[in-house]
C-alpha cells in the first residue's frame, strides 16, 4: 500500500484533473451566461386569438389542452391601462346570449368562470350603468382557453386581454407541447427580460 | 496477469454509419423535418388600421374617486425552491448511491434508494429536468448567444460526470429514473455475445452526435431530438404519442430478457459516462477485499460488465448484483466495522 | 324599408383606390357631391362615383361636413380647416384642448358644432371660431362613454342634434343649448332593433324625411330607424369586411346611403329600393336588405 506511485497511478490522476479541471471550466463559462433564463413565451402578433384582422373565428383553444400540465400554464391578463372598463364587456359576457330584466346579457362567456366584475371609481347607487367597471382575471380558475381573448380583440373590444406564459408554472420543457401544435407558430423562447415581465 | 482494465480504451469513437434500429430513427427525423418545412407559417393577417390616436380607455381621472390603475398580474418570479430542491436531491442521491454500492455493498439498499429517486425524478417531476436532456440544452447554450441557460441544466449536466471521473456511473446506478425503470423489470437477462455488444453500443455514440447536431441548428430547424425520442417520459407523464409510448413499452419487454437496452445501447449521456468512468478514481471491485480470481461471479452481471472477471467501469451500472457471488463477500457478511472500501482503480 | 347596394366607390380592388391608409369621414352637400375624407386629403365625388376634385389637408381628416354655401369643414387633430368649394384653404381653428379630435361636425341655427373624442363632448362655436359651450359633459360619466373613441351626431331641421353615446347603447337627443331631451335605444346581442356589443352605434346621420342611420361594428351593419327608435331596415348585412370600425355615414337628398368600409378603404352606396322612402314604415325588426 506504500509504494511509490506507478506511472499508470501518475497518468491517471493527470487525466482526472485535467477532465476535472475541463469540466469545471466549461461549467463556469456556461454559467457566466447564465444570468438569464430562457422561457417560453406568447407572441401576440402571430397568435391567431390577439392577431388582428382575424375576426369571426373560433378562439383557439390549444394553449389550454396541450400544455403536459393538468392546468395549462397559460393564463389570459387583462391590460388594464387599454381596457375601455365598460359596462357591458363582450369578453365577460356572452353577449349573443339572451338579456335579461336588467338589461344585461344573462349568459357569461368565460366557461370556468374566471373573470371577475367590480364597478370602480365613483358609484352611482341608481344606474349601475353609469358606473366603469374593472375586469380582473382570476389566476388560479383560468386556463388559458383563450375565449376572452378573442372577444376582446378589435373591432369588438379594445385587445387588452391576452395570453401569456406564466413562467412560474411552466416547465420550460425543450420541446413544448403548445410550441409544436400552435398553428400560428407563435411561441419563442426568449431570455427573460425584467421589462417583458409584465405579463 | 492481465490488467484490469478495460482492454479496448478508445479515446475517441468515430461515429459509425447507422445500423441496427437506426434506419427507423433516421428516417423518421428526415420526414418529420420535411414535414415541418412544408407547413409554412400562417399568413399574416391583412394591416387594419386600428391606431388610437386618443387614448380609447378611460383615465383614472374620468373614473374618479381616487382610483389608481392596479397592476397588471405579473408572473412570480421562478420559484428556485424547487429546481433547488432537485439538484439537492440529485447531489444527496449520487452520493448515497456511490456509498451504498461502493461501501455499503448492499443491494437492498440500493434498491430502495432507485425506488425513491423513481418517484422523486419519475413520478413528481415527471422525467424532466434530465442529465440526459441537458446535453442539448449545454450545446444550445455554447452556440446560440441568444439561449439563456439556467444553473441548475448547468448543475444537472455537470454532476453526474463529476461523479463519474470520481466513481464511475454512479447516476446510472440508483439515480437516473429511466434506468429505474429498466432497472426494476429485469427478469432473466439473456447474454449478449461480446461483438454484438460492442456494436450495438456504438449506437449511443451516433444518437450522441445526432442529438448534438440537432440542437446545435439555428433556432428555426433546431429539435431537441431527445427529448423528442425519449421513450419513458409518457410514463412519467402518462400521456405521449402512441409511437413513444408503443416503444417505450418495448424497451421495457425487451428489458425483461436484456438487461437495460436503453442504458447500454441507446442512451447519449450513457456515452459520455462511459469514457469518462474509465479514468476513474475508485471504480467498483467485486470483491471487498481480497482478489481470489475464482470465477464465481463471471456470469452475475445481467449487463455483461465483468470482462476478466473484473467489472468494467465503463460499461458497470452500479446495479450491485455481482456482490453476492463473491465468496469473500458472503465470508465478511452484511455488516463490517471497517470496510476496506473499493480498492484503487491505479 | 329595403335598400339594395348601388356600387362601391374607390377602395382596394375597385377601381382606383383613393386611399392608402385610412377612410374616416364622409358628407354630402347640397348638390349631392359625395366628400370622404382620410390619409391627410380630402376627395370629391360624382353621384357616379368619378373624382371631381381633391385636395390636400394639413392634417389626417376624421371629419367632414359642408354648409348649403359650400364652405367644407375638416375635423383634425387638435383644429378644423375651413376650405372654399373650390379646395382653397379659407381658415384653420385650432384648439389642443378643446378640439382634441374632432370626428364629427355639424351645423345648428347660426351654430357650428363639434364632437371632441378625447374629451367625449360636443361643443358649439360661432360662425368664426369663438368657443361658446359644451353638450353632453353634464352627466354622471362628464360625458359621452366612447370606448371606440369616435363620437358622431347629426343635427336636424329643428335643431336637434342626435348624438351616438355608444357605450351606453343608445342614441341621445339634445337641444343647441345642451339640455337631454330624450334618448332611445337598448342593448341587445340578439335582436336586431338592439345595439350589440360593448359600444354601439358608433356613428349617426339623418335622411331628409327625419330618419336615422346608425352604423355599427363588430358585426359590422347600417340601421335605419325612426327619431323615436323604431327600427326600419337593417343595410348591408354582409356587405362588410368584419373588421369595420367607426364606419362613418351620410345622406344624400334622395335618400342613397353612403358608408365607409373602413377595413377596405371604399364607399358603399345604398340606394333605396323604392324612390319615396320616408312614407312606408316596415315592422320593427323586418327589413332584411341588401341584395347587390
Amino acid at each position: 500500500m506504500n509504494q511509490r506511485p506507478t506511472r499508470r497511478e501518475v497518468l491517471g490522476h493527470a487525466a482526472r484533473g485535467a477532465t476535472v479541471v475541463g469540466l469545471g471550466g466549461l461549467g463556469l463559462y456556461l454559467a457566466r451566461k447564465a444570468s438569464g433564463e430562457s422561457v417560453w413565451q406568447i407572441n401576440c402578433d402571430k397568435c391567431v386569438n390577439s392577431r388582428l384582422g382575424a375576426v369571426g373565428v373560433e378562439a383557439c383553444d390549444l394553449c389550454a389542452t396541450d400544455c403536459v400540465l393538468a392546468l395549462s400554464a397559460v393564463r389570459a391578463v387583462n391590460d388594464h391601462a387599454k381596457c375601455g372598463r365598460c359596462y357591458i364587456c363582450p369578453a365577460y359576457f356572452d353577449i349573443k346570449s339572451a338579456v335579461d330584466e336588467e338589461g344585461l346579457p344573462s349568459q357569461k362567456l368565460c366557461p370556468r368562470d374566471a373573470i371577475e366584475r367590480k364597478p370602480i371609481g365613483w358609484i352611482d347607487p341608481d344606474d349601475p350603468a353609469n358606473n366603469f367597471y374593472e375586469y380582473t382575471i382570476d389566476e388560479k380558475l383560468c386556463n388559458g382557453c383563450g375565449e376572452c381573448v378573442m372577444a376582446c380583440k378589435e373591432p369588438a373590444g379594445l385587445t387588452s386581454i391576452r395570453l401569456v406564459v406564466r413562467y412560474d408554472l411552466c416547465l420550460d420543457c425543450n420541446r413544448c407541447s403548445i410550441a409544436i401544435v400552435c398553428p400560428d407558430e407563435a411561441y419563442d423562447r426568449k431570455p427573460l427580460d425584467e421589462h417583458e415581465a409584465a405579463g | 496477469m492481465k490488467h484490469r482494465f478495460d482492454t479496448q480504451a478508445r479515446s475517441a469513437v468515430k461515429p459509425a454509419a447507422p445500423r441496427g434500429p437506426s434506419p427507423y430513427l433516421l428516417s423518421s427525423l428526415l420526414l418529420t423535418l420535411g414535414v415541418a418545412r412544408l407547413c409554412t407559417p400562417a399568413a399574416l393577417a391583412q394591416q387594419i388600421d386600428y391606431a388610437r390616436p386618443v387614448d380609447a380607455a378611460p383615465s383614472p381621472e374620468d373614473i374618479g374617486e381616487g382610483y389608481a390603475l392596479p397592476v397588471v398580474q405579473r408572473p412570480l418570479p421562478r420559484p428556485v425552491w424547487r429546481e433547488t430542491a432537485d439538484v439537492a436531491v440529485l447531489l444527496a442521491a449520487l452520493g448515497l448511491c456511490a456509498w451504498i454500492v461502493l461501501w455499503r455493498r448492499n443491494r437492498r439498499e440500493l434498491v430502495l434508494l432507485t425506488i425513491i429517486c423513481l418517484l422523486y425524478f419519475g413520478a413528481y417531476r415527471e422525467g424532466c429536468i434530465c442529465p440526459i436532456g441537458a446535453i442539448q440544452n449545454v450545446v444550445v447554450a455554447l452556440t446560440d448567444p441568444a439561449y439563456a441557460i439556467s444553473y441548475f441544466a448547468i448543475v444537472f449536466f455537470f454532476l453526474p460526470l463529476l461523479l463519474a471521473v470520481l466513481f464511475g456511473r454512479v447516476f446510472c446506478g440508483g439515480v437516473c429514473p429511466l434506468g429505474a425503470m429498466q432497472e426494476l423489470v429485469v427478469l432473466r437477462p439473456l447474454r449478449v455475445p461480446r461483438v454484438l455488444d460492442k456494436v450495438l453500443g456504438l449506437f449511443k455514440w451516433v444518437y450522441l452526435v445526432l442529438a448534438i447536431w440537432f440542437a446545435a441548428r439555428p433556432v428555426e430547424t433546431r429539435d431537441f431530438v431527445i427529448c423528442r425520442f425519449d421513450p419513458f417520459v409518457g410514463f412519467f407523464r402518462f400521456s405521449g404519442p402512441t409511437h413513444m409510448m408503443l416503444i417505450g413499452a418495448g424497451l421495457l419487454v425487451l428489458g425483461l430478457f436484456i438487461g437495460r437496452p436503453y442504458c447500454r445501447y441507446v442512451c447519449p449521456y450513457g456515452a459520455i459516462l462511459s469514457l469518462l468512468s474509465r479514468i476513474s478514481w475508485r471504480g467498483v471491485t467485486i470483491t471487498p477485499d481480497k482478489e481470489l480470481d475464482c470465477g464465481l461471479c463471471a456470469a452475475s452481471c445481467p449487463y455483461g460488465a465483468i470482462r476478466d472477471l473484473r467489472a468494467e467501469k465503463s460499461s458497470c451500472l452500479f446495479c450491485a448484483r455481482c456482490f453476492n457471488t463473491c465468496p469473500r463477500h458472503r465470508a465478511r457478511g452484511q455488516t463490517e466495522t471497517a470496510p476496506q472500501g473499493p480498492s484503487q482503480s491505479s | 324599408m329595403q335598400y339594395h347596394r348601388q356600387r362601391v366607390i374607390s377602395g382596394k380592388g375597385v377601381g382606383r383606390a383613393e386611399f392608402a391608409e385610412a377612410l374616416r369621414g364622409l358628407a354630402v352637400d347640397a348638390q349631392d357631391r359625395l366628400y370622404a375624407v382620410g390619409d391627410s386629403k380630402l376627395v370629391v365625388f360624382s353621384l357616379q362615383g368619378e373624382l371631381l376634385e381633391s385636395w390636400a389637408t394639413e392634417r389626417p381628416g376624421y371629419s367632414v361636413a359642408v354648409t348649403t354655401s359650400g364652405t367644407v369643414y375638416v375635423g383634425q387633430p387638435g383644429q378644423v380647416q375651413l376650405f372654399d368649394p373650390d379646395g382653397k384653404p379659407l381658415d384653420t381653428w385650432r384648439d389642443a384642448d378643446r378640439m382634441g379630435l374632432v370626428t364629427a361636425i355639424g351645423f345648428g341655427g347660426d351654430f357650428v358644432l363639434l364632437a371632441d373624442a378625447k374629451d367625449r363632448c360636443i361643443r358649439r362655436y360661432d360662425q368664426h371660431g369663438k368657443y361658446l359651450g359644451e353638450i353632453g359633459r353634464d352627466n354622471r360619466m362628464k360625458g359621452f362613454l366612447i370606448p371606440n373613441r369616435h363620437l358622431d351626431f347629426a343635427v336636424d331641421a329643428a335643431g336637434v342634434i342626435h348624438a351616438g353615446n355608444p357605450g351606453k347603447h343608445r342614441v341621445e337627443r339634445y337641444a343647441l343649448d345642451g339640455q337631454l331631451l330624450g334618448h332611445w335605444g337598448r342593448f341587445d346581442g340578439r335582436d336586431p332593433a338592439g345595439f350589440s356589443g360593448c359600444c354601439n352605434p358608433t356613428n349617426v346621420a339623418l335622411t331628409r324625411g327625419g330618419h336615422l342611420v346608425v352604423t355599427t361594428k363588430a358585426e359590422p351593419l347600417v340601421k335605419v330607424y325612426t327619431t323615436d327608435g323604431r327600427l326600419l331596415a337593417l343595410v348591408g348585412q354582409g356587405d362588410f369586411d368584419p373588421n369595420c370600425k367607426n364606419m362613418d355615414v351620410a345622406v344624400d337628398s334622395q335618400g342613397r346611403i353612403y358608408v365607409i368600409d373602413t377595413a377596405r378603404l371604399q364607399i358603399c352606396v345604398f340606394a333605396p329600393a323604392d324612390s319615396d322612402s320616408t312614407t312606408q314604415p316596415a315592422q320593427p325588426g323586418a327589413g332584411e336588405t341588401v341584395r347587390p
